[in-house]
């Protein structure tokens, strides 16, 4: 759309990029959301998991009399079906790698379940659960990624599943990438300067606020109803069928509230599937909650080690770039293998490069295993491309700014939004414009360099601009799968329902996808309801995830209110006997609803409602229409972040005063929410930066912090900047691919707080820290020169 | 064999009276959620750490995750449920919540507003650092806190100003 056009969209723009109040909120300040965790039924049994406390072992035997003798339902892996399958249903079946039973016989971390009981009540759940027993045969466990590659190195599996066909595994290794443009080497040959380092990240645990639950009720015709802590209902029901061998027509899965997200969910969680054979065993509905200590065992966020070198000439022009990267995925490979790919596409699609190399090695270690968090290994190539692009400025005596404007992937350039096979054209772009109004609201000229700086507190100013997708859209269809569907009725009174198997994380992904719908259809958001949905009501949608919500949601979304809004016009022209397309319709200012009229013509008018009622009684039908699109871009909706820090050298503790917080999302469609998204973001990208992490003993196994908050630490209230000195704004950009011009952000809004978190630590002490979370002690032993793991010389 | 030992206790919730049997260690959030229905406590850690479960217990805040029930007999709870208006309307703080963007999952809203207004009521003037320290013991991974922090900022406001129809004190205001 060229600008003029979009401008006068702009202006009509009615609904979408107003504030208005979140459609759930009511239920959430009032204590009335029901989560899938507060959701109760008649005779509903309670589940405990029995699970190993060995990070590797074989179950030799399992007795479950004295928990039978109880009155409990016991399931072993004796009475789950013999199906291995992969909880993420994202990847297309050929690229999904399929490692894990309902029960194995063989635990491969230490809190992976081996046995479950129901019972009438918790306790005695609990109760039943603790006379299980079990004999184990404990067998050679390996927790770091190097020597899991070992030629000695106990061997975590002999093979698994890619798609249906058996796949060996061997040194422990799950899967490898590589993805190369151009000549590498040549590519080295042209640069003037050649930089090289590398880069470490956490194990985050997601930390959403609900431990993952699920309630099943077994149906009489042997199917199964099911509400669950989730990010896609409809994956969850076709894995479902898959292994407990139902027709997806006897399955349903309803859309619960979920408290928060963050990637922990786009898989069917193991709790689902547990939960699921013991109702069908007992025949009664069966509620499994997690503990926090399980929710921490059963996930984590996808750690790296990045080995990254760019070479530049004088000028600073990147001219090649090669990152390897070194994934420790735990006891499960979830999705190892597209996050390589993502991997390399952020590489890529970072800093132009006109020859590159990427190689990605994901490990099988016996820990608790990794999967998707917000950002999917963005947060991680952004961290060491950001560090880097400071680096090189710095050797140059380039500004950073000017060095990365003179480089970034923008307009018309390829982006790859989802690995290389998922890739689209670069149609909106505000990287340059946050990166020139973001500089001066932190104070970035008056920086100062940190030879200068003396004193106990030293302040740094620091900058990471990198970008997500929206969605895993492409024109042609690639690895992962994407689309939605979306059901837009118009009802009898002037309301309209919208029907979308989505997910609200919390970000307003559904309040967005009611305003794209209000917007199309001329009625008031408050006319627009957000229906419940379950599987059986609503058409395929992959999967909340990837930042995929507004954009590709909200695009199957409009395209079902433009095809019902057709249809209404066209029993409004037979009312009116107007031509439907002269017809137009916008909300009345007082009430809302939506009015019809010809431009110009005071007699032809008539109201929504009318028209549907009318519709109605006449037999004509209902104006309602079903979508099922996809989206064939996936364009990069682009961050910023400026921060400020300020590092105590007598302690290593290190605060964040101030940051600004830039997002390009194209037409920005809940305006304060996805501010809230941004300082969310600066949050967790905060905590991955400096604070969060899990480690493991040695010995043992078991993650240090035994799965407590009270030794995982996480940002407070008290933690962060004052509300006045954390700046958020929009980049003023339409993606013309968008519905009205929006695009995601989501992911976005934490993947380069930690890069810039690294800069202005940088920035104030002089040091450059290639390992987060980069901890005080840490800070001091840089200072001091003491010897410390994790860090490095600059 | 499993014994059972339970014990008769009266709870008054929101300003209604209860008489409970329950086990002597069972929990109180269980109480609240499973025999009362009063899920707007929110278990998220059950060992004290996060503040999900955050109630008032005689005017004062206590995470019901680690308060046995038995403990609170004769004892007045205010919950999220108790806390709007008697004619059904919000209480300012909930919709300062809703106003300034406070609330994404929901699941720490809660406890949070719950210690907003056992803010609001001794301290009805906070500064921001003050506001900060009071709610650091209830974690909320999505919004950063900032959204938090400004609507417990403006319902100070709000409820500071003279046409204020009644106090902040949440409990006063369950009845």
């Amino acid at each position: 759309m060229g600008r003029e056009a979009r401008e006068m969209e702009a202006r009509e723009l009615r609904t979408v990029g107003a504030v208005t109040r979140r459609k759930d909120g009511l239920a959430k300040v009032t204590g009335t959301e029901t989560y899938a965790s507060d959701m109760e039924l008649p005779y509903m049994l309670h589940a405990r998991v029995l699970r190993s406390p060995y990070p590797h072992a074989r179950v030799v035997s399992i007795d479950t009399s004295a928990a039978e003798r109880m009155g409990a339902i016991c399931i072993t892996p004796d009475d789950v079906p013999d199906i291995r399958y992969n909880e993420r249903q994202v990847s297309v079946p050929v690229k999904t790698y399929r490692d894990r039973t309902v029960l194995p016989w063989v635990v491969r971390q230490v809190g992976e379940g081996v046995a479950a009981v129901a019972a009438r009540t918790e306790a005695l759940a609990e109760r039943a659960m603790r006379a299980i027993k079990v004999e184990w045969e404990e067998l050679p466990a390996v927790f770091d990624a190097h020597k899991a590659m070992a030629d000695d190195a106990p061997q975590i599996y002999e093979n698994v599943l890619l798609g249906d066909a058996e796949f060996p595994i061997e040194h422990n290794v799950a899967c490898f990438r590589q993805v190369s443009v151009g000549d590498v080497a040549v590519g080295f040959e042209e640069a003037d300067l050649i930089v090289e380092r590398e880069y470490q990240t956490g194990r985050v645990y997601h930390a959403q606020m609900e431990p993952k639950a699920a309630l099943c009720r077994p149906l009489a015709d042997g199917g199964i109803e099911l509400w669950a802590t989730l990010q896609s209902i409809h994956n969850t029901r076709q894995l479902l069928g898959r292994i407990f061998d139902l027709p997806l027509s006897r399955i349903r899965v309803h859309r619960s509230t979920i408290g928060g997200a963050f990637g922990s969910s786009i898989q069917m969680n193991t709790p689902v599937a547990i939960c699921v054979a013991l109702a069908l065993k007992a025949r009664k509905p069966v509620k499994l909650v997690l503990t926090r200590e399980e929710d921490m065992y059963d996930h984590c966020k996808y750690p790296a080690e990045i080995s990254l070198k760019y070479g530049v000439k004088r000028d600073g022009t990147i001219v090649a770039g090669e990152l390897k990267t070194l994934v420790d995925i735990g006891a499960h490979n979830i999705q190892a293998y597209p996050l390589l790919g993502c991997m390399s596409g952020w590489f890529v699609s970072l800093y132009r490069m006109p020859h590159m190399n990427f190689e990605g090695t994901a490990v099988y270690t016996n820990k608790t295993p990794a999967c998707a968090m917000q950002g999917y290994g963005n947060p991680d190539v952004s961290f060491a491309v950001e560090s880097h692009m400071d680096i090189i400025a710095e050797k140059l005596d380039i500004d950073p700014i000017e060095l990365r404007i003179k480089n970034y992937v923008g307009l018309g350039e390829e982006f790859w939004g989802q690995g290389p096979t998922v890739r689209s054209i670069i149609r909106s772009c505000g990287v340059e414009e946050m990166l020139r109004k973001g500089a001066p609201m932190i104070g970035w000229d008056e920086r100062g360099r940190p030879e200068d700086k003396t004193g106990r507190y030293r302040r740094g100013i620091g900058v990471g601009r990198t970008f997500h997708t929206s969605g895993t859209g492409a024109a042609m269809p690639g690895e992962v799968i994407d689309y939605s569907t979306a059901m837009v009725t118009v009802n009898e009174d002037g309301s309209v329902d919208m029907s979308t198997a989505l997910m609200c994380h919390g970000g307003g992904t559904l309040d967005a996808c009611a305003k794209l719908v209000a917007e199309e259809m001329g009625v008031s958001f408050d006319l627009v309801g957000v229906s419940p949905a379950s599987t059986t009501d609503t058409g395929y949608d992959v999967c909340t995830h990837a930042t995929r919500g507004v954009y590709c949601g909200g695009g199957s979304a409009v395209k079902a209110a433009k095809s019902a809004k057709a249809v209404l016009l066209d029993f409004a022209s037979r009312l009116i006997e107007v031509n439907p397309e002269a017809l137009q319709i916008a909300p009345d200012p007082v009430t809302g609803e939506g009015v019809i009229f010809l431009e110009g013509a005071a007699d032809k008018r008539i109201t929504v409602g009318e028209v549907a009622k009318t519709a109605q009684l006449k037999g004509w039908g209902t104006a309602i229409a079903v979508e099922s699109h996809r989206m064939v871009n996936c364009p990069p909706c682009f961050v910023t972040n400026f921060v400020e820090v300020e590092v105590d050298t007598w302690t290593g503790e290190v605060r964040v005063p101030r940051a600004v917080c830039a997002v390009d999302a194209g037409t920005v469609v809940n305006p304060d929410l996805a501010a809230g998204q941004l300082e969310g973001g600066l949050c967790r990208g905060i905590g991955q930066a400096l604070l969060e992490d899990t480690a493991y003993d040695p010995v043992t196994g078991e993650m240090t912090c035994g799965g407590m908050y009270i030794d995982y630490k996480l940002y407070t209230a008290e933690d962060m900047a004052p509300v006045d000195d954390v700046k958020v704004f929009f980049a003023d950009t339409y993606e013309p691919s968008g519905p009205f011009g929006a695009k995601g952000i989501g992911e976005a809004a934490n993947n380069a707080v930690a890069a810039a978190v690294m800069n202005a630590l940088q920035n104030a002490l002089g040091i450059r820290f290639q390992f987060i979370p980069i901890t005080p002690d840490m800070i001091l032993a840089a200072i001091h020169g003491w010897a410390c793991e994790g860090v490095l010389p600059a | 064999m499993l014994t059972s030992c339970t014990n008769a206790i009266i709870l008054t919730v929101n300003g209604d009276e209860h008489m409970l049997v329950v086990e002597p260690n069972e929990l109180l959030i269980n109480v609240l959620r499973n025999e009362l229905g009063l899920t707007g406590s929110k278990y998220g850690c059950g060992t004290g750490q996060c503040g999900a479960c955050t109630v008032l217990i005689d005017g004062e805040p206590a995470l019901a995750c680690v308060t046995l029930a038995v403990a609170c007999d004769g004892k007045e709870i205010v919950t999220i449920e108790g806390i709007a208006r008697p004619d059904g309307g919000l209480h300012p703080i909930q919709e300062e919540f809703l106003g300034e963007n406070a609330v994404q999952c929901g699941f720490c809203t809660p406890g949070m507003i719950l210690m907003a207004g056992d803010l609001l009521k001794r301290n009805p003037h906070p500064t921001e650092p003050e506001i900060r320290h009071h709610i650091k013991g209830n974690i909320c991974r999505c919004t950063g806190y900032n959204g938090i922090v400004r609507a417990i900022q403006h319902a100070a406001a709000r409820m500071a100003e003279p046409a204020a129809a009644d106090g902040p004190d949440l409990v006063k205001e369950a009845r």
